[in-house]
């Protein structure tokens, strides 16, 4: 009796045990919504359990902390904005860019679609409702000097979320900082259609929406790289199957199954970065300059301290 | 005003700057009192401008709120038909978190001081009627007894007894209001404003600029405090005869 208990417990002990998964905290920008899929996917599909990780995703109550919580070793990843990143480096967070999320601006200058305004000289002597993200008026300034317009020939008000509520109701002429897949239909949802103006189309160098940011001393984490690797499977699994993948996503939570997710959730799958770890140098280095032009930041730092091909390193 | 508080500010930047020490928080997240002061005297004249619009924000909503408030708790006392009505008003509009009617406000009255002004005056609202109403219904009954065998009208008694008696409690429902009404002009600036230190809080934090952030949260509290002594000034001058019997020192 004692010996077969004796050789239960040694076959016990020897039974290899499972790789017990990693936990990664990531940090969203905002609550989950359609810019979020390759991350949903990933974790319903199990992509991220396949590269040995257990993700935890979570939405802020103020888009402007994750980075910040990151940066200070309280989260693992972040989903950030790429203009803001050059902002907070200029600051001195330690923070890296290692991934991108949405490969195309979001951000756009939004009028109503019955307004008055069909371009953007007739923004003058107008009101601008903005949210506060920091470089609003660097972005507005670029657009409006092509018109030969500047931005004291306007008036900037700082609406806070309620971008839609405000352009809807005629407080304001014009939003910058709706996105074009989420508030252009939000606004159609509600019978008053937008007219979009993009800024990469107005003069303003094109950037990546939606990146994902690392502390600057945590790059030789293997869990980045085992994330970026079921990233890049998820968004190819969500563009070879759309449908089923927007089936996953409105099935995680019933508030995400309505019109609205639907209807971006088509705008936002052409925008998913195909190949999340890669890095265009150029397009952050014009980026950095921009701002430096429109005064923002001072002697932007080369690109490599900031931002990074994990497995090109 | 006495070395005292001076030791006590002192104090309280020495435990700031323990905080920080002990926490190894980042500048990013909080920074000492040290940094904090330099952007107060690099960025002076801009948070100058902006306190100067929450400033007045508050002291219009604190004027208009406590002429409001003293109204509503005479009124409750002298109708009795106002007491039955009004008083859910009341308790309801302190139950409702400002935050959540600061959007409806925005869009009612604009993106202007009109309604952070507004959010001040909700704020303040229930502790002012509050307190004066509680001090009015509360007179000594030995007084009223003695207005009722010197044949008083309802009006003479309301206007020389019950108001005089109140004036304490209504001291202290505007000292409450004083601490409370710059929440009230904040919350207001950050649902939907261009100007004023909650404004400037808002866009110094999209800017990652926490020192800035500080600052502006150093100067509201010196506002408030400020605030809070010349109400507390003013109250007690408003009730010469009724001494404090607890020595200040």
């Amino acid at each position: 009796m004692r010996r077969s208990a004796v050789a239960l417990a040694v076959l016990l002990l020897l039974a290899a045990p499972a790789r017990a998964a990693e936990k990664l905290t990531v940090m969203l920008d905002w609550f989950v919504n359609p810019d979020h899929g390759p991350l949903i996917v990933a974790r319903e599909k199990g992509f991220f359990a396949a590269e040995g990780l257990e993700v935890d995703l979570v939405a802020p109550a103020d888009p402007n902390d994750p980075p910040k919580l990151v940066a200070a070793g309280r989260a693992d990843i972040a989903v950030s904005y790429q203009p803001q990143l050059h902002l907070q480096v200029a600051e001195g967070l330690p923070l890296v860019r290692i991934g991108t999320l949405v490969a195309t601006p979001l951000n756009s200058l939004v009028v109503l679609a019955s307004g008055p305004i069909t371009s953007i000289e007739d923004l003058d002597g107008r009101k601008v409702g903005f949210s506060v993200g920091g470089f609003e008026d660097a972005l507005l300034g670029a657009m409006l000097e092509r018109y030969g317009l500047s931005l004291d020939r306007i008036t900037l008000v700082n609406v806070n979320f309620s971008l839609s509520p405000s352009l809807i109701s005629g407080q304001v002429d014009a939003v910058i900082g709706a996105f074009r897949n989420f508030e252009l239909n939000q606004m159609d949802l509600v019978g008053a259609p937008g007219r979009a103006f993009y800024p990469e189309e107005e003069g303003v160098p094109a950037y990546d929406e939606l990146i994902y940011v690392a502390r600057a001393d945590r790059l030789d984490d293997p869990r980045l790289r085992a994330f970026l690797t079921a990233v890049e499977k998820a968004t190819l699994w969500l563009v070879n199957h759309p449908e089923e993948a927007w089936n996953i996503f409105k099935g995680t939570a019933a508030e995400l199954d309505d019109e609205l997710n639907a209807r971006a959730w088509r705008d936002t799958l052409p925008r998913f970065a195909l190949r999340p770890a890669a890095l265009d140098v150029g397009r952050y280095r014009r980026f950095a300059t921009f701002l430096e032009e429109r005064g923002l930041i001072d002697n932007p730092p080369p690109v490599e301290t900031y931002a990074v091909d994990l497995f090109a390193r | 005003m006495g070395v005292r508080p001076l030791i006590t500010a002192l104090g309280l930047l020495v435990c700031w700057q323990l905080l920080v020490w002990a926490t190894g928080a980042p500048p990013y997240i909080l920074p000492g009192p040290l940094a904090v002061g330099r952007v107060l005297l690099a960025r002076g004249d801009l948070l100058l401008e902006h306190a100067l619009v929450t400033a007045t924000e508050i002291l219009l909503g604190i004027l208009i709120g406590s002429l409001v408030g003293a109204a509503s708790a005479i009124l409750l006392t002298a109708w009795a038909p106002a007491r039955r009505w009004l008083m859910p008003l009341l308790v309801v509009s302190q139950a409702l978190p400002v935050f959540a009617l600061a959007p409806l406000l925005v869009l009612w009255l604009g993106y202007g001081m009109a309604s952070k002004i507004a959010m001040a005056v909700l704020i303040i609202y229930f502790p002012v009627t509050a307190a004066f109403f509680d001090g009015l219904r509360r007179t000594d009954p030995g007084w009223l007894e003695l207005a009722r065998v010197m044949n008083a009208r309802p009006l003479a008694v309301l206007w020389r007894i019950r108001l005089p008696a109140a004036l304490p409690a209504l001291g202290s429902g505007l000292r409450v209001a004083a601490s409370v009404a710059p929440i009230g002009a904040v919350v207001g600036e950050w649902v939907g404003s261009s100007a004023g230190l909650g404004y400037l809080m808002l866009h110094a934090n999209a800017r990652m600029q926490v020192d800035l952030v500080f600052a502006a949260l150093f100067l509201l509290a010196l506002m408030a405090l400020a605030l809070y002594f010349a109400v507390d000034r003013a109250a007690r001058r408003l009730v010469p005869w009724q001494r404090e019997t607890l020595p200040e020192t």
